[in-house]
């Protein structure tokens, strides 16, 4: 390789008792792009933050241009022109665009109108449909990414550091930033995209520095390696093949879950649901495929007790469970793991023994005389800890302390060990990494062999085609059907998804043939 | 006639502290500093300025010592609250009470325990040539002192800083998302440090108004909450410069009508009600009032990883 842009010499990094980054090297030459892949908590963040300036290295060296350079400020960072973008946007989001992006580049009097015209300029030169005089906070997502690269450009950027910029994004906008990403590194310049998506690594790097535990375990060149290569260096051993025995419609099995012709109406509003009806059978995995808001959340609820129906009536077993509330139905056994774990799932910080029995604390299970016995509790969380694998020093640690992965395990651990009978998963792997969607997997697989009910919402289609029994699509609040996983297609589920029946997809396909 | 125009330029009188102290509290407050130490930064400002007139005999002294030491419990303020990382509100209630404590408690240093009460002549009325001869407005507007007229040039100087410069927008982006500031190289917490310290300037001299201008002498009842109603002012005003002004001349109004009533007497409602007035006006417009403009991070302690 030429002269590097830039380079690491060993650089560590120690925050109280966590090592972060242990002895990390690399090189980043021109016109570049490089992945930094591994899973939360690898280090990826941390190493790229000394770099930009963000946090101090305890050890090691920085050579840009191969000159040796004290980086102690962002502000140093960027006259050696490395811009970083942060996972969680660091936009002021009352302020236009234009504020925002000549925030501390400007001295003295702000000429707005000649700053908003060199911004839009900018804006227009890349094609991004940015409107320089907008307030941030009401753009989408999407475009406020956009604003972040902006920010970057403007400030003459050529070592452009990227922290997980895809995960807040939707499929489209996700190719238009490829392709400004390789457009950019064409010019010249050099990309750092940290990630913990594989399939992203593949498309856009011309090499992969993948790490764990704060270590660099492997740099490998895109067209030397695949994906399995690269799971196997990210997480240390290979993923656990998921292997599914038995089908639901094994004779004898008996119905758990009836939901009878359920209509929820709010007042002065459309329905949220309409109509639903099917039923889940002992050791069945019923998932629900359909785009976010489509009423999935809503379903879950109205199992769950905190939605009542218009009409219509919940069975368990065969028991009418409708007038129930959320308290009667966990005695019933039921278990729910929300979509949102740090809203509705858990307290960050609260112990995870304390987290464990956040939902049953008013049943008898851990009740001494009255008085709770956190001995017990303790030694339960513990037992949880060691099972499901999760990364905690023991069970006296905040909750919020752990990464997301490892809190998920703790919530799903606890809802399935609730849920006797039925437990709903409510996308219970989104945002997690490659090791811990294997984990929860795993879990909601072992609740079906051992004869509970599952629902599992879903937005993942591969995770629904690998672990559901039946599949049902939701779309506006109805189903558009209930199928049978062998009997459907990735391309069928998206037309389904997207509110078009199977009937109308016939006829399509007899029109084509009759032309 | 005569004596509304009397009670408006009262009413103006009483609103010069009250508009410089909100003043500060903006500058402080839009960084994200919710600068409750104000009650105490006022005392603070009352005592010294007094101080140091008496001792030095001269008004410019006075409201130079004023100026510092009003600096100076803000600084203290504020390494409590951003080099510490303590409670804002709390840090600030607490400062605000020693001060108490240590104005009462230096004034007997210095004075003693005088028999009758030291006295010192006020800040005379500028009139400003010309200007001062217009019926009604020239003595309502013009016929005031010279800290009247520095306020109302501060004004447009504070807004203009905070909209139209550089230095505005570090200032609002800290208190929207002191993240995205520190990220685009900018020092947060000395910025905030120097919005206290700027705050604090403000504060000290709008105290020293009230032992200078107002009374002539110092006690320890001086300021009875007016720190506070420049708080309140700044939250009514919407942390602008000029909301600042409107809502600083509506308070003085309610002051200078609570003293006329008391003076002119025999209204059958007890005088003690009309001293209340500003006080119950600060929580009557903040209940009415329905939409805020909150710096988003105001009263957030900032800490820096590293």
């Amino acid at each position: 390789m030429e002269q590097p842009v830039v380079e690491l010499r060993g650089i560590s990094k120690r925050f109280a008792k966590v090592l972060a980054n242990d002895n990390v090297s690399m090189k980043i030459g021109k016109g570049e792009v490089v992945a930094l892949l591994g899973e939360n908590g690898a280090g990826k963040s941390t190493i790229m933050k000394i770099l930009y300036g963000l946090y101090h290295e305890t050890s090691g060296e920085i050579y840009v241009d191969g000159v040796r350079r004290r980086i102690n400020s962002p502000k140093d960072a960027m006259d050696l022109g490395i811009s970083m973008i942060q996972q969680h946007f660091s936009l002021v989001e009352a302020h236009t665009v234009t504020e925002n992006i000549i925030l501390g580049t400007v001295k003295g009097k702000i000429d707005f109108k000649k700053e908003e015209e060199a911004v839009q300029k900018l804006s227009d030169e890349y094609d991004f449909g940015v409107p320089a005089g907008a307030r941030v906070g009401d753009l989408p997502v999407g475009i406020q990414q956009k604003v972040e690269i902006l920010k970057a450009l403007h400030r003459q950027t050529r070592i452009l550091i990227m922290d997980e910029p895809t995960a807040v994004l939707m499929p489209q906008e996700i190719g238009t930033l490829m392709s400004f990403v390789r457009k950019f590194a064409e010019a010249g310049n050099s990309v750092i995209f940290i990630t913990h998506k594989m399939k992203e690594v593949m498309e856009v790097a011309d090499r992969i520095i993948i790490m764990r535990n704060g270590r660099i375990t492997g740099e490998v060149r895109k067209d030397e390696t695949d994906t399995k290569e690269l799971a196997r260096l990210m997480i240390g051993h290979d993923l656990e093949i998921l292997s599914k025995e038995g089908t639901a419609e094994d004779a004898g099995r008996k119905k758990r879950l009836e939901v009878r012709h359920v209509t929820v109406q709010p007042k002065d509003a459309p329905a949220v649901l309409t109509d639903i009806n099917f039923e889940i059978y002992e050791g069945e995995v019923f998932g629900i495929a359909g785009v976010s808001g489509n009423g999935q959340q809503e379903l879950c609820e109205m199992i769950y007790g905190d939605l009542r129906p218009t009409s219509g009536e919940i069975l368990l077993d065969g028991e009418d469970i409708t007038p129930l509330g959320v308290a009667g139905r966990i005695e019933k056994g039921i278990g729910y793991c929300a979509s949102d774990r740090y809203r509705y799932g858990m307290v960050a910080n609260m112990s995870l023994a304390e987290n464990m029995m956040l939902k049953a604390s008013y049943l008898k299970k851990w009740d001494r005389h009255g008085v709770i016995s956190w001995r017990e509790v303790d030694r339960y969380t513990q037992k949880i800890i060691e099972d499901y694998q999760v990364k905690a020093p023991d069970a006296s640690v905040p909750a919020g302390s752990l990464s997301g992965g490892n809190q998920q395990k703790v919530v799903v651990a606890r809802e399935a060990d609730m849920g006797s009978r039925l437990v709903i998963f409510d996308q219970p792997t989104r945002g997690l990494d490659l090791g811990a969607i294997n984990n929860v997997q795993k879990v909601i697989l072992r609740e079906r062999s051992e004869g509970k009910s599952v629902l599992l919402i879903s937005t993942e289609l591969s995770e629904l085609f690998e672990l559901a029994d039946r599949i049902a699509v939701m779309y506006q609040g109805r189903f558009m059907g209930i199928f049978d996983p062998q009997d459907l297609t990735t391309e069928k589920i998206g037309l389904l998804m997207a509110g078009v029946s199977m009937e109308e997809m016939t006829l399509r396909k007899e029109e084509r043939t009759d032309e | 006639m005569q004596n509304i125009i009397n009670l408006l330029t009262r009413a103006i009188f009483m609103s010069t502290p009250l508009i410089l102290g909100a003043l500060g509290e903006v500058i402080a407050e839009r960084t994200g500093m919710m600068m409750c130490a104000v009650e105490g930064i006022f005392l603070t400002g009352a005592w010294a300025g007094f101080a140091g007139c008496y001792l030095s005999g001269n008004m410019a002294v006075g409201f130079l010592a004023a100026l510092i030491c009003g600096m100076l419990v803000a600084m203290l303020y504020g390494f409590c609250t951003i080099y510490l990382t303590q409670h804002q509100i709390v840090m600030g209630t607490a400062v605000a009470i020693l001060m108490t404590g240590f104005c009462t408690f230096f004034y007997r240093v210095v004075f003693g325990i005088p028999t009758s009460p030291l006295k010192i002549e006020t800040l005379p009325v500028l009139k400003i040539p010309g200007l001062c001869r217009i019926p009604v407005i020239g003595q309502v507007l013009f016929s005031q002192n010279i800290i009247t007229y520095i306020t109302w040039l501060i004004v447009p100087v504070v807004f203009y800083v905070i909209y139209k410069t550089a230095a505005g927008l570090t200032i609002r982006s800290c208190g929207e998302n002191p993240e995205a500031v520190e990220v685009a190289g900018i020092n947060v917490r000395r910025i905030r440090f120097l919005a206290v310290m700027v705050g604090g300037c403000f504060g000290g001299v709008a105290g020293a108004y009230y032992s200078l201008c107002n009374v002539g002498m110092y006690n320890s009842e001086i300021i009875s909450g007016r720190g506070w109603i420049a708080f309140g002012i700044c939250f009514l005003g919407n942390w602008n410069p000029v909301g600042a002004l409107l809502f600083g001349i509506l308070f003085g109004i309610s002051e200078a009508v609570g003293i006329y009533i008391k003076a002119v007497g025999g209204s059958g409602i007890p005088s003690e009600l009309f001293s209340a007035l500003p006080y119950m006006l600060v929580i009557v417009l903040t209940a009415l009032r329905k939409q805020f403009n909150v710096p988003a991070k105001l009263g957030a302690t900032y800490v820096k990883e590293d």
